[in-house]
């Protein structure tokens, strides 16, 4: 299929919007409209704000001296006993919001009164033990269509007017330990998809389905060794191998369960015509098993749209052996250097670094700490491959003595210096605005360990926070200089995502309870509002009958409850919650302050 | 992933914060007239469906058990989580999360009275986490009713002898993903075993490709090998004779688990399967299925007094 240029997408939206006029008010979902999804202020039909994942908005009505006057104008409880982890981006299309809940739930809440207009529960099997908690990031629009992923694994359409089911697809064998939690996201008629995966031998992979029809037309698996394939008038057909052969960089047949799940699904610019999807670890955790770059593990990979070809790869974390997920989002931006427009893209990894790519071919421009301890590598070299400290890898258990292997203390911890939440960039500033954590953690091999009846190694962690009155840590980060603009402190970790506005603002929620706003550039905290429940969700904004909103889901959970150490008695406290907490700006108040 | 996913680092506070579930108590499993049993999944010859019943070791001793107490048997099946803490804390303390029922929310989570093939490790039981709780004292292992070890079996035809694990830096072996055999065979020897090792999903699965002549050998527990030879009924694969060097747990004893607040049922299932260690029904039980018994060492070292 061909891609839209900007241009030619243009006038079709020209189109549209004077078909609109004419009449069809509650038009479906059209490619175009997810491709302006950035520009277009009065819907949010793309997890991102816009394919490139930039969550930026260019509505000003809500700014740096307006945001006091926000204020909520509902909120909507997802009920039931179901209160646990809601890491949600709501959707906003005609009206109407489209919001998903843990436990494989979907909503449409009517935004003018905060009404339910329908709910979708998937009913999931019974026995089902799904690697990922309970999350689900969010869902896809497209046409009449609401796309979203379960928790085992299919792939599930409903109508967006009824909420029943229009198709329902098996991305993967839910028993095999696979999984789906984040939001799909669509490109040219195609609904894209990675998958989620524990340690049980999972291989991950991106799959493309026909949006309207739930039809399969591409697979592509994310380790070495595997065989792509594409979907042709009903045919099956080979579109080669991943990194061309096995065994390139993994020792025997350890590729065959390598890992590298996709589990945060995936960015897409259409200037290159590329999806940006990262990988996950490699599998089995020790990496003494399999020596090697273990590819694509740990990676950004940039995947052809049309056929699932890899185009090329970026891996942060060679041989990774500190559980640094290569997952997080890669968001494409343009910047000037030299009179010239670079083409870039930039991601800030769970290993640490910030890097900066070129999005065309993948090259390393540079990279830098983001955070303010690393221990497990000093640099990065001219390539972007990290200059590791050897002592800093945790140890071969088949060496250690004893009931536990030598601790290694190594940070950021396997939660990452960023983990899943999304990072926003301000075309405004030029800064990325980075949800971060300041911890480390202490990991041995922990022989007294057993797994279905049988003896087993285990690895044993602590996590704990670098500093007495911080874990998280909200930084504006200069993508051309590596300089850290400014900074918010917060006491317990951040989890949830940021979103900046052309108003100057930058918007994210603690768990705490807070949704705040800061001063884009100088993070002077302008709003805040308890929700009643932490924030692990990722705010939006949209106008609606001249007005501008803000919505976010609040409802704690998510991974850091999951661990103990030092940090639990941080968030032990926290309530749960599954609220989606509806702001906007009246029109009296965006008045008053002019 | 690991941040990714739920894991047994569910630790004392988040432990003590959670609403616990009500297990059945001892007056609450006589009266119901019957006993639920936990048993891991798909998991020969411990506990697995055989045109569609339940068979196996731990199903056998399970409905001794039931009959000791004089109720019903009914088995409580697990699907195994990533370790031990997990199937604990998802089957015998405080239920699975998924495990929620919307039309009757003050409902009982599904829980095994008496979970089944629980190592009986003190070492295991009184593990202290990193902020000095045990991390699981919520549950009573006890019972000890059988010891295991490891054990590779071979296809003579390939190999002549298995004699030392040196002939497998020349021979491929099959074994479990994420399993011990696994972790030694890639990570020990400096490595040398690591590209003859294939995995497989289980044990019964390597078996099979060692039938179809893809391995030479297979390393898992000694109870699912014993089983799959007798299946096999070939004398053209065996047992390896070989010890397993710088190999950090070699064998180790299995017994049972329930609820910390549920002792008295405890007590009344340790008497029945006492009974069958000491009279020796059990070693007659595993004969029956084709397995080699080896007693706990709680019954080893008391039998040398």
């Amino acid at each position: 299929m061909k891609r839209f240029g900007r241009i030619h997408g243009f006038a079709v939206t020209t189109l549209v919007a004077a078909m609109s006029m004419t009449g069809i008010t509650q038009a479906g979902v059209t490619d175009q409209d997810i491709q302006n999804d950035q520009a277009t202020t009065e819907d949010v039909v793309s997890y991102g704000m816009g394919l490139r994942g930039q969550r930026y908005s260019p509505l000003t009505k809500v700014n740096t001296d307006t945001v006091k006057e926000l204020r909520p104008v509902w909120a909507f409880s997802f009920g039931g006993e179901k209160q646990r982890g809601q890491e949600s981006q709501p959707m906003v299309k005609d009206g109407v919001m489209y919001v998903t809940a843990s436990y494989s739930r979907v909503f449409a809440i009517d935004v003018a009164s905060g009404d339910e207009l329908w709910q979708y529960d998937a009913r999931l099997p019974d026995g089902i033990m799904p690697c990922c908690d309970v999350i689900n990031r969010g869902v896809a629009l497209y046409d009449d269509l609401v796309i979203f992923g379960t928790l085992d694994a299919k792939l599930v359409a409903l109508d967006k007017s009824t909420g029943k089911v229009v198709w329902k697809k098996t991305v993967e064998d839910y028993k095999a330990g696979y999984s789906l939690t984040a939001a799909p996201i669509v490109v040219n008629g195609k609904v894209i998809t990675g998958v989620s995966g524990g340690e049980f031998g999972v291989v991950g992979k991106v799959e493309a389905y026909d949006a309207k029809t739930g039809d399969i037309l591409w697979t592509r698996p994310t380790v070495e060794g595997h065989m792509g394939y594409l979907w042709k008038d009903g045919k099956k057909v080979e579109t080669g191998i991943s990194g061309g052969e096995a065994g390139r960089t993994w020792p025997g047949d350890m590729w065959k369960s390598g890992g590298a799940a996709t589990w945060l699904g995936g960015t897409y610019d259409a200037d290159t015509n590329l999806m940006f999807f990262g990988t996950g670890n490699p599998a089995p955790w020790n990496s003494h098993m399999r020596p090697g770059d273990n590819l694509f593990s740990s990676s950004r990979l940039a995947i052809d749209p049309d056929d699932g070809r890899i185009v090329w790869h970026f891996q942060t974390t060679p041989h990774d052996g500190w559980d640094f997920d290569g997952v997080n989002e890669l968001i494409s931006f343009d910047y000037q250097e030299g009179g010239k427009t670079v083409k870039a893209a930039a991601t800030a990894d769970r290993n640490g670094f910030f890097y900066v790519l070129n999005r065309e071919n993948g090259d390393f421009i540079r990279g830098f700490p983001f955070v303010d301890k690393m221990t497990w590598a000093t640099g990065l070299d001219e390539k972007g491959r990290p200059l590791l400290v050897e002592e800093g890898r945790p140890g071969n258990p088949a060496e250690s003595e004893g009931d536990k292997g030598k601790s290694v203390f190594s940070a950021p911890s396997f939660l990452g210096g960023k983990n899943w939440m999304p990072m926003a960039f301000n075309q405004d500033t030029g800064l990325f605005y980075v949800p971060s954590n300041e911890w480390g953690m202490d990991i041995w091999n922990e022989a007294t360990a057993y797994k279905k009846g049988a003896a087993y190694l285990g690895a044993g962690f602590t996590i704990s926070a670098l500093n007495d009155d911080y874990i998280g840590v909200l930084r504006a980060m200069d993508p051309k200089t590596g300089k850290e603009v400014w900074r918010y402190k917060n006491y317990a970790p951040l989890w949830g995502g940021v979103m900046t506005t052309k108003g100057g603002l930058v918007f994210t929620g603690n768990p705490e309870g807070y949704l705040m706003a800061f001063d884009a550039k100088t993070g002077e905290q302008k709003y805040k509002f308890n929700t009643g429940s932490g924030i692990v969700g990722t705010p939006i904004t949209w106008e609606q009958d001249g007005e501008q909103y803000v919505s976010v889901v609040s409802g704690w959970g998510g991974a850091v409850p999951l661990w103990g150490g030092e940090v639990a008695k941080r968030v032990k406290h926290l309530n749960q919650g599954g609220t989606v907490w509806t702001f906007k700006l009246p029109k009296s108040a965006e008045v008053a302050a002019r | 992933m690991l941040s990714n996913r739920l894991s047994a680092f569910l630790l004392g506070c988040v432990c003590l914060l959670a609403q616990p579930a009500q297990a059945r108590e001892y007056d609450d499993v006589i009266a119901s007239g019957y006993v639920r049993i936990g048993l891991y999944r798909d998991f020969p010859p411990y506990s697995y469906l055989e045109n569609g019943a339940p068979a196996g070791v731990d199903v056998e001793i399970g409905k001794r058990i039931a009959q000791g107490l004089g109720v019903r048997f009914e088995p409580h099946w697990i699907t195994p989580d990533e370790n031990l803490e997990d199937d604990l804390r998802n089957n015998v303390w405080k239920g699975h999360y998924l495990d929620k029922n919307d039309e009757q929310p003050l409902a009982l989570k599904h829980l095994a009275d008496v979970m089944m093939r629980v190592p009986y490790d003190r070492d295991y039981s009184y593990m202290r986490d990193s902020t000095g709780e045990i991390v699981n004292e919520q549950v009573v292992m006890f019972g000890p009713y059988q010891s295991e070890r490891w054990q590779v079996a071979y296809d003579s035809e390939k190999i002549d002898r298995v004699s030392t694990m040196a002939v497998f830096q020349y021979h491929s072996i099959g074994v479990e993903i994420d399993s011990l055999p696994s972790f030694y065979l890639t990570s020990g020897f400096q490595g040398r075993m690591r590209e003859r090792t294939h995995h497989f999903a289980s044990l019964p699965q390597a078996f099979a490709a060692m039938q179809r002549g893809e391995v030479d050998a297979v390393m898992g527990m000694r109870g699912e090998i014993d089983q799959q030879l007798s299946r096999a009924e070939s004398a053209r694969y065996r047992l390896g004779e070989n010890g397993f060097p710088n190999m950090g747990k070699q064998s180790w004893d299995l017994g049972m688990a329930i609820k910390q607040s549920n002792r008295q049922l405890g007590y009344a299932v340790e008497e029945v399967v006492d009974g069958m260690i000491r009279s020796g029904d059990m070693a007659t039980l595993y004969a029956d299925l084709g397995l080699q018994y080896e007693l706990p060492a709680f019954y080893r070292d008391t039998a040398e007094r």
